[in-house]
């Protein structure tokens, strides 16, 4: 290895010259600083790595960070990181998106990449509401919420992204606040590390359309989850998902299945192994008369 | 006089085995050096119901299934019936028939000439006896069909004998048992058809392939080493020689949730720095519409397979049309640049595969195939030595150029194609997206920048224009009737070209490969060559038509022949339009003058 390559990367190293176009005060803030801190923290190879995401303020996230990165479709970041993943399994993938990209348009696309199990990390910015498109109804508003797109209150229920994200196969299921840094960076840099389909929900204050409030709210409700908690246990990490009156952050679920990417690799190794891939008139010979 | 050219067709229920009969014909004809051409059809039903195969061998080149179908083998009327309206049976036909079900023959509306040949037959009988089961009626038909038509009889039997060998002993001697009671019943017609008898030299084995398989292995001799693809008829074809193939040459598949997923899937795979494919049809085609945007605005290379079949909606998935043709060219929101590439055959859909994989590397963009049932689902003898296709991979600026920094992923050029890189070459890190972006992919909403960056978008297409413009023309070089078809027309035109040839009449036809960006140049100087233009397509609301109004001045009286799809294209209806618009022609003529 030369001497160039063994320069340690600093989170500096990993931001662009592009300046955010959030708000201030915006949760999301922390959670591109968590992630330069996380990258820095395990010397991932920015040339090597794919930042996915879709559309919504916490979308322009890719934008800020100087690996490889794609702000793609509402709600299909999931398929293309699918893709990236499947096509070149040896580069690291992250996704990050806002929980109505993620939960509403990109539901069906969640729900089977944690399925999958490939692995990819989703970071989650998790707000109770729409930023960009400024203030509507997310799937995660508490019912009975005010936003600019149910007058007279949310009529539905919200749905708990981790919860979604445990019963459908994701393998690391973890929650975190852009606000406490402290319990994030490990959180994220773990996330990262792990073999298979990693979820963060990062509670992640909107103060533009959910008030200056909704920071004081997230951070008053904040426990840790205890330490006697069986991360390896379903029904245990369940039982953190849909609390009343506090967020439990911290490592929910965390096991081993195998991923998609493994089965992927291992079927490359069954098949073609060491050998020469067939060339095109070897395939032709499948389709003459085999008698 | 014996024959050198014969269509076969067979109906009856699933389980009548007639798919697995048209198979071992189809394969033993390619055996023997023929031309082959196999088409099934079925109804809806997922399993049973009616199902038909019809086999054309022949000792001359062919491209189409025949449009009269010369030897009928009816195993059930009930089954024949539901597809009597897409079949033209010839005048002095032979029909053998299941000779226990009692429809009298009269109620099956088949009115032949006096010199038809009806033949009633014990298949199920003779399965029985010979066979000790009635699911050997097929294997009992071929053994008639062998000794009576002429179909490689040894080469049948070797079919047979691969065919079940892998199971019980018994199953297989059962199953050669009824072969060798077919062929002495079928020793009892010999004379009655000896018209009928295919008589032919025997050449070299020749491939046989279906249009979706000929896809398939285009896309691995493009270099395509990730598909991701969601079932769909008449596409999944595709999917599934993917899923044994593409792991055997290093490459990754996965079958998404949905078509949305398969395509943003292969815009992933194709930004990660691999060559990626889906295959859908129409309704799919739908659903990524949303992301082909993506792919042109991020000017990302992706190839689609559409593998057209009736619409709207559900429409007709089972049966060809060609209405998918305006989805495909304008499909999108915003300005959004693509290629359309059709085949015009099985072999074709190699060919188009492979220059739709180069065209979408070196302009970065989205290609669609539009392929559709007619081609891709029917089975066709190919020779080896015409499927060979130069492969171009995509360009990327050198590590020298990357070394000095401010690598601009959309720098302008004068042919609109910026260098790519892709994940693991250093220096090369780029933040894309699907909004309005600079040179350097970063977001803007700037008119300006937009107006430019349109600009280089569709500049692309001129290079395109100028290298990929494959034109098939047929027939004379000054022709009174110039036919302008594409995509699975090409065959039954081609042949009813050669037909009006031989009648004396002058006829040509021009069918693009590449229908957009269109080869206008070349369309325009054809249209100089031909006294009378006939549109022919199948698309009830003419899209091929409406489409060359968008950008030529058709001639005033250009002839349109359209229909809905469902119904395959025959030569005799292009052969009928032809004389009709000679007569007209003629009548127009005497008119001026």
């Amino acid at each position: 290895m030369s001497a160039v390559e063994m320069i340690q990367l600093k989170p500096g190293d990993y931001k662009t010259d592009l300046k955010p176009v959030w708000c201030p005060g915006c949760g999301d803030y922390g959670v591109l600083n968590a992630l330069y801190r996380s990258l820095a923290k395990l010397q991932i190879e920015p040339w090597n790595t794919v930042i996915m995401s879709g559309i919504g303020c916490s979308s322009r996230l890719p934008g800020y960070v100087d690996t490889y990165g794609f702000n793609s479709v509402h709600g299909r970041a999931l398929t293309l990181a699918t893709g990236v993943k499947s096509a070149r399994p040896e580069l690291t993938v992250i996704t990050v998106g806002g929980d109505g990209d993620g939960m509403a348009i990109g539901g069906n696309h969640f729900i089977h990449s944690c399925r999958r199990n490939m692995d990819i990390t989703y970071i989650l910015m998790h707000n109770e509401i729409y930023g960009l498109t400024k203030g509507q109804v997310a799937p995660t508003t508490p019912t009975g919420d005010k936003t600019k797109s149910t007058f007279y209150g949310n009529p539905e229920a919200a749905l708990d992204p981790c919860e979604l994200a445990i019963s459908t196969g994701a393998t690391w299921v973890g929650r975190g606040f852009s606000g406490d840094m402290k319990t994030l960076v490990p959180l994220m840099t773990e996330a990262i590390s792990h073999h298979g389909f990693s979820f963060l929900n990062v509670m992640s204050p909107c103060v533009t359309f959910r008030g200056d409030d909704q920071f004081k709210v997230m951070k008053e409700k904040l426990q840790n989850v205890p330490e006697d908690h069986d991360v390896t246990s379903r029904r245990a990490a369940i039982y953190y998902t849909r609390e009343q009156g506090v967020i439990t952050q911290g490592v929910l679920y965390n096991t081993q299945q195998p991923s998609l990417t493994d089965r992927i690799l291992e079927l490359r190794e069954q098949t073609l192994g060491d050998k020469t891939p067939p060339t095109t008139d070897e395939i032709f010979q499948a389709f003459y008369p085999q008698f | 006089m014996p024959t050198g050219d014969l269509v076969l067709a067979m109906f009856g229920s699933g389980g009548d085995g007639v798919v697995t009969m048209g198979e071992m014909m189809a394969q033993a004809g390619a055996k023997d050096g023929l031309d082959v051409m196999r088409v099934e059809a079925y109804g809806p039903q997922i399993r049973g119901g009616e199902s038909s195969c019809t086999v054309r061998l022949s000792s001359q080149p062919i491209y189409t299934q025949g449009d009269q179908v010369e030897v009928v083998v009816v195993f059930n009327w009930q089954d024949f019936l539901r597809f009597k309206g897409e079949l033209v049976v010839a005048q002095d036909a032979v029909v053998l028939y299941e000779e226990s079900d009692t429809t009298p023959l009269e109620d099956v509306g088949l009115s032949l000439g006096e010199d038809a040949r009806w033949i009633p037959v014990p298949f199920i009988a003779l399965a029985k006896e010979a066979a000790g089961t009635t699911l050997a009626k097929n294997i009992v038909t071929l053994g008639i069909l062998s000794e009576a038509f002429g179909v490689p009889q040894a080469l049948i039997e070797k079919a047979i004998t691969h065919k079940f060998s892998k199971k019980k002993a018994a199953v297989l001697e059962a199953n050669l048992k009824g072969y060798k009671a077919g062929i002495e019943w079928g020793v009892g017609i010999k004379d009655r058809v000896a018209d009928y008898y295919l008589e032919y030299e025997p050449g070299e084995p020749r491939l046989l392939m279906s249009g979706n398989e000929a896809s398939a292995v285009g896309a691995l001799h493009a270099g395509c080493r990730f598909f991701a693809g969601y079932p769909i008829t008449p596409s999944s074809e595709v999917l599934h020689f993917l899923s044994e193939w593409m792991p055997k040459v290093g490459g990754s598949i996965i079958q998404t949730e949905d078509e949305l997923a398969a395509m943003g899937a292969i815009i992933g795979g194709s930004f990660a720095g691999v060559k990626s494919m889906t295959a859908t049809s129409g309704p799919g085609l739908a659903l990524m519409t949303e992301m082909l945007g993506l792919a042109s605005m991020a000017e990302i290379p992706v190839v689609i397979i559409d593998v057209q079949r009736g619409g709207p909606s559900t429409g007709l998935p089972t049966k060809s049309e060609q209405s998918d043709l305006w989805q495909a060219l304008w499909g999108s929101h915003g300005d959004a640049p693509r290629v359309v590439l059709a085949p015009a055959d099985v072999e074709d859909c190699f060919h188009a595969t492979v220059a739709a994989f180069n065209i979408a590397e070196e302009s970065q963009m989205p290609v669609i195939v539009l392929s559709d049932q007619f081609i891709a689902q029917r089975r066709e003898t190919m020779s080896p030595l015409t499927l060979r296709h130069k492969v171009v991979d995509r360009v990327r600026p050198t590590d020298e150029e990357l070394a000095e920094g401010n690598y601009q992923r959309y720098a302008y050029t004068e042919s609109g194609i910026s260098p790519m890189t892709w994940p693991g070459i250093k220096n090369g890190q780029y933040q894309t997206n699907g909004l309005e972006h600079t040179e350097d992919g970063r977001p803007t909403s700037m008119h300006l920048v937009h107006e430019k960056m349109n600009q280089k978008r569709y500049e692309k297409l001129r290079d395109v224009r100028s290298r990929y413009s494959y034109v098939r023309k047929y027939g004379a070089e000054k022709a009174d009737v110039g036919i302008l078809c594409w995509g699975s027309c090409k065959g039954p035109v081609k042949e009813a070209v050669l037909r009006a040839e031989a009648k004396g009449h002058k006829v040509s036809a021009f069918v693009p490969q590449v229908l957009y960006p269109f080869p206008q140049a070349e369309f325009e100087e054809y249209l100089k060559t031909v006294k009378n233009v006939v549109v022919v397509e199948i698309s009830y609301s003419a899209q091929f038509y409406k489409y060359l109004k968008t950008f030529l001045d058709m001639p005033k009286d250009t002839f349109v022949f359209k229909r809905s799809g469902g119904k395959n294209l025959t030569v005799s209806e292009v052969e009928e339009k032809i004389e009709r618009v000679l007569e007209l022609s003629a009548v127009r003529k005497e008119v001026l003058v």
